[in-house]
C-alpha cells in the first residue's frame, strides 16, 4: 500500500490536474470575497442565511458555501485521476505486479480523500483570512464556543464532501473511463442535488433525501442551532456512504476484467 | 529437467458466447523464450491478460513458479514484468519518472533506472515527455519499466509492433541480451511467424482461441526446411535414380512432385542423373517453404494479419 502510494505522489506531483484543482480552491475565495465586497449584495450588509459567509468566523462554512463547486471539481479530477490509467492502460503495470486490487482501489481513494482535505482546507483558509480581512472576523450568531463549532462544522463538512468522493472513485472504477466516469459523477451530484429540492416540497419523499449527503450540503444552514443538531446524522450518513460505496466498488472492481 | 515457469493447463475464457480460450494449456520453462503466434484475434493477448491475472478465466488451472491459488499467483506475478498491446505509459511523465513509478509500484529503489535508461537507448531523453516519445522510443521504455522490478519472466506482446525495420531489429537485440545476459525466461506474442522465428526457441500457434500447434525451434526449422523441388512426369523412374545416387531423404507428395531434403548444393549433378536416365524434368530447383505458408497450412489458409 505505501508502495502504491509513493508512485501515486510522484504521478500528482508531476500532474497538471493537481495543480489546477489546487489552484481552484485557492482562487475561489479571494473572488469570492472580491465579489462580496464589489458587489455588495443586500445593501452593505451580507446575509449569512443567503451568502452563508459572511465575515471571518464564518468562513468555517465556505465548504457549504462553495459545496457544489467542490463536488464538480472533485468528481472532473477522479475521473481523469481513475480514468486515464484505464485509458492509458497504466493501470496493468501495478496489477501485474501481483498488487492486490483492493490495495490499489484504497491507494486511490486515500489520494482523493487526501488532495480533498488540502483542497478544503485551502480554501476555508483563504476564505477566512480574505473574509476577515474585509468584513472582519466577527462571530457566527448563536455560536458561544466557536473552536469546538469550528471544528466540528468544518469535520462535518469535510465528511459530506468525502462521502461523496468515495462515490466518484466508485464510479470512476465502475465506468473504466474518465469520460464516462465524468458524466456519470455529473448527473449523479446534479441529480441528488438538485433532484433532493424537488422531492423537499414532498412529505413522504422528504426524509429519503436525507440518504444523500449532498441533501445536507445543499439544504442546510450550518450555522443554524437545528442544523448543528443533525451533525451526528450527517456524520452517519457520510460513514455509511463511504463504507457502502468502497465496497462495492472494490468487490465489481476485482471482478472487473482489465484491458 | 528444467523448472517450469508457467503452466497452463485447460485455460478457458468466455465473452458471452464467445471463447476468447478454448482449453489452452502451454507449459514454459526457465530459459525459453516461447513465440506465441496467431493472427488478430486469435486469444494471444487474452491469454496473457489471464496469465497476469488482469482478466478472469472461466474454466482451467494456472501455476506460476510452482505456485497457484490466488494469493501464490499473487506472489509469483512479483517475478514477473508485462508489456501487453500498447505501451503502458504515463504520457506527461519523462522516461525517468515512468521509471521511478514503476519502481515504487514494485517496491524496489531506484538503482536500476540508469542503467536501463542506458540498456534502452534512452539516457539522452532527459526531461522530454513521454507524450512527445516516437513509438520505438515508448516501446522500449514500456520494456525498461518491466525490468525495472528485474523479474524471471517477462511477458511482451507485439513488442514490434509498429516498429520501422531498425526498430524491429533493435527490439530483437534487446529481447536476445535479455534472456542472454539476465538469464530471463521470455514469453512473447506476434502475428507473423517469421517475426518470431527470429527470437523464439518453441512456439505455440494459437487459432480461434485454441492451441492447434507446439513445436520448438528444430522442429519448426524442420518443417519450413530447405529442399529441392523435382516436377516430373515419371516419378517413379525419378525414385529409382535418386535411390542410385544415394539420396535417402526425400518425400513424394503427388504424383509429380518429389521434395528431396539433402545435397541442395547438387542440383545440377541430380538433375544431370535424371536427364541421363530419360526422365523427363519439368522443373527442379530449390525452395524454401515460407513460414507463414507453414502457418496458414496449419490454421486452413485463414490467416488475417
Amino acid at each position: 500500500m505505501l508502495n502504491l502510494l509513493t508512485a501515486e505522489k510522484i504521478k500528482l506531483i508531476r500532474s497538471k490536474k493537481l495543480w489546477i484543482v489546487l489552484s481552484i480552491f485557492a482562487l475561489f475565495p479571494i473572488y469570492q470575497v472580491a465579489n462580496s465586497r464589489l458587489a455588495v449584495h443586500y445593501g452593505t450588509e451580507l446575509n449569512q442565511a443567503v451568502d452563508t459567509v459572511i465575515n471571518g468566523a464564518t468562513g468555517v462554512l465556505m465548504i457549504e458555501k462553495n459545496g457544489l463547486t467542490i463536488l464538480l471539481v472533485m468528481s472532473a479530477f477522479i475521473s481523469f485521476f481513475i480514468g486515464e490509467e484505464f485509458q492509458h492502460g497504466t493501470i496493468r503495470n501495478a496489477l501485474s505486479l501481483g498488487r492486490s486490487r483492493t490495495q490499489y482501489y484504497l491507494s486511490k481513494l486515500v489520494v482523493a480523500s487526501s488532495l480533498t482535505l488540502v483542497g478544503v482546507t485551502l480554501l476555508t483558509l483563504i476564505g477566512m483570512i480574505g473574509y476577515s480581512m474585509v468584513y472582519g472576523f466577527g462571530e457566527v450568531a448563536g455560536i458561544r464556543d466557536y473552536v469546538p463549532f469550528a471544528i466540528k462544522s468544518f469535520s462535518t463538512l469535510y465528511l459530506l464532501i468525502l462521502a461523496n468522493v468515495s462515490i466518484y472513485v466508485m464510479i470512476s472504477f465502475l465506468t473504466n473511463s474518465s469520460g464516462s466516469s465524468l458524466i456519470w459523477s455529473f448527473l449523479y451530484t446534479i441529480g441528488t442535488g438538485f433532484g433532493a429540492g424537488i422531492f423537499q416540497q414532498t412529505e413522504h419523499f422528504k426524509h429519503i433525501t436525507f440518504w444523500f449527503t449532498e441533501s445536507f450540503l445543499f439544504y442546510s444552514n450550518f450555522a443554524h442551532p437545528a442544523d448543528i443538531a443533525r451533525f451526528p446524522e450527517m456524520a452517519l450518513v457520510s460513514l455509511i456512504t463511504i463504507l457502502l460505496t468502497s465496497a462495492i466498488g472494490m468487490v465489481k472492481f476485482n471482478s472487473t476484467d482489465i484491458k | 529437467m528444467s523448472e517450469v515457469i508457467l503452466k497452463a493447463t485447460n485455460v478457458s475464457k468466455l465473452y458471452g458466447k464467445h471463447k476468447a480460450l478454448d482449453k489452452v494449456s502451454i507449459e514454459i520453462q526457465r530459459g525459453m523464450i516461447y513465440g506465441l503466434i496467431g493472427e488478430n484475434g486469435a486469444g494471444k493477448s487474452t491469454f496473457m491478460r489471464t496469465i497476469m491475472g488482469l482478466i478472469s478465466f472461466n474454466e482451467g488451472e494456472i501455476e506460476l513458479f510452482g505456485e497457484t491459488g490466488v494469493r501464490g499467483l499473487q506472489q509469483s506475478r512479483r517475478k514477473m514484468g508485462q508489456s501487453i498491446e500498447t505501451p503502458a505509459l504515463y504520457p506527461e511523465l519523462t522516461a525517468r519518472e515512468n521509471l521511478r513509478v514503476q519502481a515504487a509500484n514494485g517496491g524496489v529503489g531506484n538503482r536500476e533506472i540508469e542503467s536501463l535508461l542506458q540498456l534502452m537507448n534512452l539516457k539522452d531523453t532527459g526531461k522530454k515527455k513521454v507524450k512527445n516519445f516516437s513509438l520505438g522510443m515508448r516501446q522500449r521504455l514500456a520494456i525498461a519499466c518491466t525490468l525495472i522490478t528485474n523479474p524471471e519472466f517477462l511477458i511482451l506482446d507485439e513488442p514490434t509492433n509498429g516498429l520501422d525495420p531498425a526498430g524491429i531489429v533493435e527490439m530483437r537485440e534487446i529481447i536476445v541480451r535479455l534472456v542472454k545476459e539476465r538469464g530471463m525466461t521470455v514469453l512473447l506474442s506476434s502475428h507473423l511467424l517469421d517475426e518470431l522465428s527470429q527470437v523464439a526457441t518453441h512456439y505455440g500457434i494459437l487459432h480461434d482461441g485454441k492451441l492447434i500447434r507446439e513445436l520448438s525451434k528444430e522442429e519448426l526449422a524442420r518443417e519450413t526446411r530447405q529442399y529441392i523441388e523435382l516436377e516430373t512426369t515419371e516419378v517413379q523412374k525419378a525414385v529409382v535414380v535418386l535411390d542410385e545416387l544415394g539420396i535417402r531423404d526425400y518425400q513424394v507428395i503427388n504424383g509429380t512432385d518429389i521434395h528431396i531434403y539433402e545435397r541442395l548444393d547438387d542440383v545440377a549433378k541430380i538433375n544431370r542423373s535424371l536427364v541421363l536416365a530419360e526422365v523427363n524434368v519439368l522443373r527442379i530447383g530449390t525452395t524454401r517453404q515460407k513460414l507463414e505458408d507453414f502457418f496458414l497450412q496449419l490454421t486452413g489458409g485463414t490467416y488475417r494479419a
